[in-house]
């Protein structure tokens, strides 16, 4: 596995519906179906998930509390097009979704996130929604809900590390005659 | 079910599950070795669903044969020898490159999406039941895999040059999956299995769609190169002693 030249694409998960999309790291891919996929089988092992989103690295811009003042002013003031709005509190954690606004550029889609969403954010992030491609709704079932049949799946399932440390030890001989 | 009918059902289970097994540890041989971190994960995860389906089909087949559903799947696996298993000759052929790998799983999970749904109308209710349950599952290997074939065939000339390839070496085998067992008219006739016939009818359906989505054209119908699922290339005793050799070198150990 050498370096890939596939674009990078954010992944967003949710865990309940109650739950807001959160970004939980990314995977590369040809493109968003393939991405989707991929994310599928990196961050949904385990079965708390109910729809997940991937967008292009390329179309994801943010800026902290402290860029704030460095963004370029906005001479335009038209609604161009719908961003989903992403937060977090501190550098640590995960980007939450928290809404949507309208912008007519990524700079001024961030500038009226600071605005929309002030509280308690150290980063804002913002994706037009239309480079945010979701996972198909009417396969949730096959998406995400067998990783609940999969106790196979999870570590503790096997006792085959400590199996493989007696082994390693010499405590069981091959054959059968320990 | 008439009792007479269990043993040509547990002939049909084993069969479905050794399809499973031996395809799911030449997939795994791409762990470690995909063409990119996310891939690997995603294959590797594809094949331990097929090992997971194949447990399912060897519980059945146990019951069946009147042995233990715990601790016979593993007998069968770990200390058959190769003439005993009872698989097609596609899963066993070497892993190849990652268009062939690809258009392997593809055509199995396309046989399987028509399949499944097919036994899930079973007159055997534990047959019917895990049909169910797997179907589920294969609904999202059969997107992955033809997302892969369409990229391959629409990608590059490399890469469509490799799928065509690889799809001119699979077909005489792939028409393996669809011959009969002798023993099966009953199962059929008493509705406990589908007719292959059908099935296969349904499953060149399907892939035709999507080979013009991929720009691959369907081969013309090609007579199976075995129909003997007893019969096996040299190709299933090498990965027969690669797969059992843990397990035979500790036979007494409790996984």
């Amino acid at each position: 596995m050498t370096d890939t030249p596939w674009p990078r694409f954010y992944v967003f998960k949710q865990d309940s519906p109650e739950a807001p999309h959160m970004n939980c790291g990314s995977v590369h891919a040809s493109d968003a179906e393939m991405a989707l996929l991929n994310a599928r089988d990196v961050f949904v092992r385990r079965p708390e998930c109910v729809s997940l989103w991937v967008a292009p690295a390329a179309r994801v811009a943010e800026v902290t509390v402290d860029g704030l003042a460095g963004l370029a002013p906005q001479a335009d003031d038209a609604e161009g097009q719908a961003y989903e709005v992403f937060t977090k509190a501190a550098a640590k954690g995960q980007h939450a979704h928290v809404g949507q606004i309208a912008a007519g550029s990524p700079g001024q889609a961030l500038r009226k996130a600071s605005e929309t969403y002030p509280d308690g954010v150290w980063v804002w992030m913002v994706v037009p929604s239309v480079a945010i491609v979701a996972s198909p709704e009417d396969e949730g079932q096959a998406w995400f809900e067998a990783a609940r049949d999969k106790p196979f799946r999870h570590q503790s399932f096997y006792h085959t590390e400590r199996l493989i440390r007696e082994i390693k030890a010499g405590q069981l001989d091959p054959e059968g005659d320990e | 079910m008439k009792d007479g009918l269990r043993p040509h059902l547990a002939s049909y289970l084993l069969a479905m599950a050794d399809d499973e097994m031996v395809l799911a540890h030449r997939n795994s041989e791409w762990t470690g070795h995909a063409p990119i971190l996310e891939e690997d994960i995603a294959f590797t995860n594809l094949a331990v669903d097929e090992m997971g389906h194949a447990g399912l089909w060897y519980r059945l087949h146990s019951d069946l044969v009147g042995e233990d559903p715990e601790s016979y799947p593993d007998e069968l696996v770990f200390f058959r020898e190769a003439p005993f298993f009872r698989n097609v000759q596609l899963v066993e052929l070497p892993r190849g490159d990652w268009a062939f790998s690809m258009l392997r799983q593809y055509l199995f999970d396309a046989a399987e999406s028509v399949w499944l749904p097919a036994l899930e109308g079973s007159s055997y209710p534990p047959l019917a039941e895990t049909a169910a349950k797997i179907a589920r599952e294969e609904i999202y290997h059969l997107r992955h895999t033809q997302a892969w074939i369409r990229r391959l065939g629409r990608g590059t000339e490399e890469s469509h040059i490799r799928l065509s390839r690889a799809l001119a070496e699979l077909w005489p085998y792939a028409v393996q999956l669809f011959v009969p067992d002798p023993a099966e008219d009953e199962l059929t006739e008493q509705g406990v299995v589908p007719a292959r016939a059908d099935l296969q009818q349904a499953w060149m359906t399907k892939i035709e769609a999507d080979f013009e989505a991929s720009d691959l054209a369907l081969p013309e119908s090609a007579a199976p190169l075995s129909v003997d699922r007893r019969a096996h290339s040299e190709h299933l005793v090498g990965l027969l002693t690669v797969m059992q050799s843990v397990a035979r070198a500790y036979p007494d150990v409790l996984w």
